[in-house]
This record gives structure tokens, sequence and C-alpha cells, in this order.
């Protein structure tokens, strides 16, 4: 008897489909961010989003093969209108966020960060870590950064890679690299464990954050789509570090 | 009601095989040759393990193997009973549960009582509940061949059975097959490389060598008279030389060297053929010392002693013939016959071969059994 | 916080490719440890090639075979109405190549391991094949066999690479403990990712010594 009950549940898990949550994917830099959004929602745990959170190419590149994203929340705006022309996505989707990259060191290094340029300069750091720019849009930002400061030549193999910048925040914090060019949503949730200075906005592209609902999205994904446009979410974003679109 | 088992068996590769042979209910076949002779494959053969390219098996009218028409059946359905050269026992059941599985399907009580006798045929009575590594040798073999009893075979086939036990112990078992073949009918075929222990066990002797069987007969006849001078070599025959025939007079001698033996005559071998012939040590008469010897007695032969032997009760003499110099006569003497005539190494000996006992054979084939 | 769906996870998926390579592993394993064939090196060759590969490369070809736009990955879309890729059972497929090495190889040396000559005998003892292989070589091969078991289910919980291309990390679905705890520490979330390694460390040292107690030799223990 016991042992039907077992192999009903596994058959049950092996077939079934999860029909109760939906999944998200969301870009790495809201690792910190959405889970509160989400919480602010005040959903029962069956009706929450699942979150998967990943480089933005990565995410693209799973959606293209099928994966079961009903949202997609990029950090490349670029990605989610290809998306949008492939028609893999619903238009218009929605510009949610502006991300801004900050230099963050380890709490226990002595680096003055006053001047983001100069402390990039120093000679203590000597290995960098960013997002893997061919996937990762903070990644892309900071290649373009450090072009526009001169330094790109002096990091040339001194750069450690990230799949995502969340991964490359981890290594400055594990102390595989001395500094690393991160989220500031990201700098922000290290708390106390890392010290970071804000890079000045005009080194590189906006990186514009736009949301799009996948083709076949269902009502409870909608609804979360919807609600990332509130004032709530607005204000839980700002807090994390992220601009207004549009400022 | 006993049947015969009758087997040829023809193949050029991978082990090649030239044998025919046969047992009948109640008798027991000795199979006997050097290592890589084939006997085990004969065996396996017999039993089901191995089908060869051509030839026939089959026990009574049971045919279990017939190359012409394509039939070659299964072990599992062949009367057999096999015991292994290692044993083969079913390490995980007990020396119970090895006989009593190979009862086939007959209700698990019944088939316990049937093995518990089988353990007591085999004098392994109160040793049900042992398993086979906590068996000796001797016991582990018991068992095997209460095993091979246990299908109530119509044949029973035995390689090599006693060959992984000490002296003692296989002696006893010796007895204990003499003893236990008397209350089977079954044909009997043990394969060994032991002439002693063939010697002694069987009815029958079948000389096996590269796969072809060469002689069959009684031990006696075998050993006594071989077939060829490969045989002798694989019999381990003594005396082995070579000499001719020779026309004396109206009579037919064999000339060894510079002696000129009386035989008895063998119209296959007429005067001036080649031949090869072989005496049993035990067939030459010592010429006593002490006594002056009498002109009659036949084929005298003259040399030094080369070695004495003692075995026991019996010792081996060598002897170098002053007439046929190179070779090396051996004859078997009782130890107290040595002892009398002070017989030692280098000391001059006569000795007379008796006429009736001198085998020949043709000298075609190859001489050395490699 | 300890994430029990990824732990719940990662013990079915362990659970359902042990159950699956079982029989698999008796088959092949029997076959290769009684056959010689002309192919059969080649055979143990493809056999022992998930143990070498990396497991992104062995990913990467699954993928290709089971993703959607894939012959294979589209036919059982069609059949089932739900992709292979990104779901649990596409993780299970994945699974069940990357642990056939870990099935096949305990286990055809757990039947290597028995005399010829014991099969002879059971044979000329008149067991049928079927009885023989019952009665005579499972008891005799259940030690390689539940080896290979636990193996398998060791293994499958340390997978990391081939789940996550193939299965992409869904929470709930795709998302096994190996995954959670990198991506709990991706997430700065150091306690919950010592909670699950604690709970791996755990079931990895209890596997192993399941397999050191089953390697000792029958010699050694007093059978009733």
């Amino acid at each position: 008897m016991r042992l039907r009950l077992i192999l009903t549940f596994f058959g049950v898990t092996l077939l079934a489909s999860t029909a109760q949550a939906f999944t998200v994917a969301a870009a790495s830099d809201l690792q910190h961010a959405l889970p509160e959004i989400e919480a602010a929602r005040g959903l029962p745990p069956g009706a929450r989003a699942k979150f998967v959170f990943g480089s933005s190419g990565t995410l693209y590149r799973q959606i293209v093969q099928g994966a079961p994203f009903e949202v997609f929340l990029s950090a490349d705006e670029a990605l989610a209108e290809q998306l949008i022309d492939q028609r893999r996505a619903d238009a218009p989707g929605l510009v949610y966020a502006v991300g801004r990259l900050a230099l963050m060191i380890g709490a226990a290094r002595r680096l003055e960060l006053q001047d983001p340029k100069t402390a990039l300069a120093s000679p203590q750091i000597k290995r960098l870590a960013i997002a893997n720019p061919e996937h990762a849009p903070y990644g892309r930002a900071a290649m373009e950064t450090l072009g526009r400061l001169g330094l790109a030549e002096v990091f040339r193999g001194r750069l450690l890679l990230g799949e995502n910048v969340s991964q490359a925040a981890r290594f400055v914090l594990d102390g595989g690299a001395e500094a690393g060019l991160v989220a500031l949503s990201i700098a922000f949730a290290a708390g106390d464990k890392a010290r970071h200075v804000v890079m000045p906005a005009t080194l590189h592209a906006p990186i514009r954050q736009r949301l799009v609902l996948i083709k076949g999205a269902g009502a409870d994904a909608r609804a979360f789509a919807a609600f990332m446009a509130s004032k709530e979410a607005m204000r839980v974003l700002a807090r994390h570090g992220f601009e207004r679109p549009g400022s | 009601m006993a049947e015969t088992l009758e087997v040829a068996l023809r193949q050029r590769g991978p082990i090649p095989l030239d044998a025919r042979l046969s047992v009948a209910g109640g008798e027991l076949v000795a199979l006997v040759g050097p290592s890589g002779a084939g006997k085990t494959s004969v065996l396996r053969a017999i039993a089901g393990l191995l089908a060869p390219e051509e030839g026939r098996i089959a026990c009574g009218g049971a045919v279990w193997f017939d190359g012409a028409r394509g039939l070659a059946l299964a072990p599992q359905r062949r009367a057999v009973g096999l015991v292994f050269q290692s044993y083969a026992l079913f390490p995980h059941l007990t020396a119970l549960g090895n006989i009593a599985i190979a009862m086939g399907a007959r209700p698990a009580a019944e088939r316990e009582d049937r093995a518990r006798l089988l353990l007591d045929l085999v004098h392994l009575g109160g040793l049900d509940g042992r398993y086979p590594r906590e068996l000796s040798g001797g016991q582990q073999q018991r068992v095997a061949l209460a095993r091979a009893l246990a299908r109530d075979p119509k044949v029973l086939l035995l390689d090599e059975p006693f060959a992984a036990v000490d002296q003692v112990t296989r002696r006893k078992l010796q007895r204990e097959l003499t003893a236990l073949r008397r209350k089977l009918a079954v044909p009997i075929l043990l394969v060994t490389h032991d002439l002693e222990e063939a010697a002694i066990l069987a009815d029958r002797m079948v000389i096996i060598h590269r796969g072809r069987t060469l002689q069959d007969g009684r031990p006696r006849d075998v050993l006594r008279r071989p077939v060829s001078p490969l045989v002798a070599r694989l019999t381990d025959q003594r005396n082995l030389f070579e000499g001719r025939i020779e026309a004396a007079g109206s009579e037919t001698r064999l000339r060894w060297g510079g002696l000129l033996l009386e035989i008895a005559p063998r119209p296959e071998f007429p005067a001036g053929t080649p031949v090869a012939w072989t005496i049993a040590p035990s067939d030459a008469i010592l010429h006593s010392r002490h006594r002056p010897s009498q002109g009659e007695r036949e084929n005298p032969v003259e040399g030094s002693i080369g070695e004495v032997l003692r075995l026991g009760e019996t010792a081996l003499v060598t002897i170098a013939p002053h007439a046929a110099p190179g070779a090396i006569l051996t004859i078997a003497l009782s130890e107290h016959v040595v002892d009398r005539n002070a017989l030692a190494p280098g000391e001059p000996i006569k000795v007379s071969l008796v006429a009736s006992a001198i085998h020949l054979m043709g000298r075609d084939g190859p001489a050395e059994p490699d | 916080m300890m994430d029990w769906t990824a732990l719940r996870l990662s013990l079915e998926l362990a659970a359902w490719t042990a159950a699956l390579l079982v029989p698999l592993g008796i088959v092949a394993g029997r076959a290769l440890a009684h056959r010689r064939f002309a192919a059969k090196s080649l055979i143990e060759a493809l056999i022992a090639m998930p143990l070498v590969l990396p497991p992104t490369v062995l990913g990467f070809y699954l993928l290709a075979v089971m993703g959607r736009e894939a012959p294979f990955g589209r036919a059982f879309e069609a059949a089932f109405g739900q992709p292979l890729a990104f779901t649990f059972a596409g993780l299970v497929a994945a699974s069940l190549i990357a642990n056939i090495p870990f099935a096949v190889q305990p286990i055809q040396r757990a039947f290597e391991a028995i005399e010829p000559e014991i099969r002879e005998a059971a044979w000329t003892s008149g067991l049928s094949p079927l009885r023989a292989f019952l009665e005579i070589e499972l008891p005799l091969a259940w030690r390689g066999i539940a080896g290979g078991v636990v193996l398998v289910f060791a293994h499958t919980l340390g997978e990391f690479g081939v789940v996550l291309m193939i299965g992409g990390a869904i929470p709930g679905e795709t998302r096994t403990a190996a995954i959670a705890i990198y991506d709990r520490v991706q997430a700065f979330d150091d306690a919950a990712a010592g909670a699950l390694s604690a709970a791996l460390l755990a079931i990895a040292f209890i596997a192993t010594a399941v397999l050191f107690a089953l390697g000792r030799p029958l010699r050694e223990r007093r059978r009733g």
C-alpha cells in the first residue's frame, strides 16, 4: 500500500509540470531586490514567483532553447527586444530600472575609494573581477568603463571573469580578486563585507533593464509583471541602488 | 537398467579432437593422458559444455549430440553428473543446499531428505549445515560427488577428482569411490593424468594424446602391451628399446645390439622389420649369485648395475647391458632379493628376459610424447 | 534555512536514476562479463566515456539531442505534451546516461568474479539458465550490484554541470541541492549554502560507509 503511494508520488513528480507557481528569469543583479519585491506582494507560497537568476545572455539563450520562463527581467534591453522581434515575447515590455556600475573591494582592504579612477589605477589591484562581457551587460559596461579610462591595456590578462555579475562579486569577497566592477545592487547587498564606490554613468552606455512577458505567460505572471511597474516595486529597487528609467 | 555411453568426437580446433570411446553400465573407464591432451575437453563435450564440430554422443537410446543432424542438447537436458576438478561448489549454499538444488522440481522437504541420504552415502552425514569454505578438500570433493549424483544421472563424469588433495586423503577417496561404484550401476568416466590411479580404479583405460584416443583396454593390457612407442612413453614404460627382427634358422629372433632374443613370433613383424619393443620390469628374472646359472634360461643379459632405487618393499635396478651399450634396462625385484644378492651400483649382474613378455611394436609414429 | 525542495529533488533524481539503471546494469554488465565478441572493447570504451568526459561536454551534447529544437526533444514533447530539457524528466534522462559506467562497471566486475565453472556446475546440475541466474549468479553478485546502486546514487547527488545545462536550475523542478548551493553562494547566503552542503556531506559519508561495508569479503562474516 505504501509502495503504491510512493510510486504515485514519484509519478506525479516525474511527469507533472508545476502548474501552481510560475518561473521568472532575472538578471543576477536583481538577486537581492526581487525576493523582497515578491514578498511585498503578500501572496501564499503556492502562487509566488520562482526565480532563476543568471547572466542576461545565458537566460536569453535558455529562453530560445525553450526554457519554461514566463517573465524575463533582462539587464540588457537589446536582448529583450530581440525576443520581441522573434515573437517569443510580447511587446513592448517595461523598462523597470537603470542599473549602475560600482567598484567593490573587500572590507579588509585599505584602498582609498574617493576617486574611482584613481582607485582603479592603484597598484594594489592585481586582479579585477567583472562579469563575462560576452553575455553579461554589466561585464560589457565594465569593459567600456575600462576603455574610457584608458585602463583596458593595463588590465589585459588580469581580469577574472565571472559567469554572471553575482559570481564576479563572489570572487571579490572570497579574495580571488582584490577588486571588482559589479552591479551597484550587489555591492549594496554585500553589506559590511565590502566597500564600494559608484562609477560615473558617463563611462558606459546606460544599462537599461527591460522586462518582457514570454509568449503564453499566464495570469499570475502578468500580475507579477504589472506589479513591477508599481510604486512599491520602484521604492524597493531604489533602495537597492537602481535608478528610475528616464532619469 | 544402466545404459552404455558411446562417444565419438572430431574437430580441428580450437582444441583438436579425434576421440572414440564407450563405457558400459557399471564400468569405470579411466581417460588418461598428459596435461593438454584433451581429456577435459572430451568430458566437457559429453556434459554438453562444449560442442565439437563433428561426432555423436549417446547414452543408451538417448542421443545427446549428433553433428550430422545439428543436434546438441544443453547440459541441463542431459542426464549427466559432473564432478569438476575444482569442485565448483556453490559458495553461498550449505553442503545440503548444494546437493538439494540439483534435485530438480521436487518439494523442498523431499529434496532435503534425499540430499541427506546422499550426504550419508559419501560419509558426510551431520555436515549438512557447513558451507564449502568450512570444509576440507576431501569433504568438498565428496559434496561435489554427491551433487553430481543428485540428479540420478545416467553417466557419471569425474575430472581429475583427486588431483587437489594430499596422498592420504586421495587413497581414502579412491577406496570410497571403489566401494560406491558397486552401488551405482551407471557408466563412470574418470579423467586423470595419474597412471597408478587409473590402474587401481579402472576396469578399462583409454590413452589420449593431443585429442586422439590411442589405445583402449584393460589397464594390465595397456600397460604391458602398448600399441605404439608413443603409448609406451605416455604410460611411463621404463623399458622401451629398438631392435630388428632377424631370421635364425627356422625361427625369428629379436636382434638387440649384440644379443639375439627369443620372442613370441608375430606375423606382422617378419624378418628384417625394424621394431620397437618393451618388457615390464617385473618380467626379468635375476640370475642368483649363489646358484650357478642353468643354461636353458631364456634371453640371458649380462651387464653392470647402474642404480638401485628402493621403493619401500620393491626396488628398481637399472642395468647397462654389455651387449647393448647405451640402453638402460630396468628390472623390479623385491627388497630382500636385492639384499640377499648384495646388488649395488657397479656390480656385475645377469638377468633373463621372459620371451613371452617381450612386446613388439611398429616403429612408426612419433616416439616423443612431448 | 534548509532548502528542502532542492534536497528532495536531489534525492528523487538519485533514486530514479538508480532504480532505472539497475536492470540495465545487470543486463549489460552480465552480457559483457560472459560474452566475447568483436565489438566488446569498443562498447566498454563507450560505456566508460561519461567517466572521462567533462560534465559540460556531456551536457552540451545531451542538450543538442534533448533540446526543444532537436529531433529527440521534439519527439518527446509530441508524445508527452511537455519538453524534455528544463524538466525533471530531462534531468533523469541526462543522469541515466551520465551514470551508465557507475552502474555497469561494478556489476560487470561482480559477474566476472564468478568462476565460469560455477555456472557450468549449475547447468550440469540441471538448473535452467534462468534458475542458474536467479539462484546462483545473483546471490553471488549482489554485492557488486548493491555497490553499483550506491555509487550511482551518490554520484547523482553530486551532479552539477550536466544538471545545470539540461535543467536550467528551475526551483522546485530542476534546481537540485548541488545547484542550490551554488545559487545560495552567489546570493551571499552562506548559511543556506552551508546547511545544504552539510546535508549532502552526511549523505555522501553514509554512502561511502555502505560501499565499504559491502566490499568486505564473504569470508569475514558468519552467515547463519
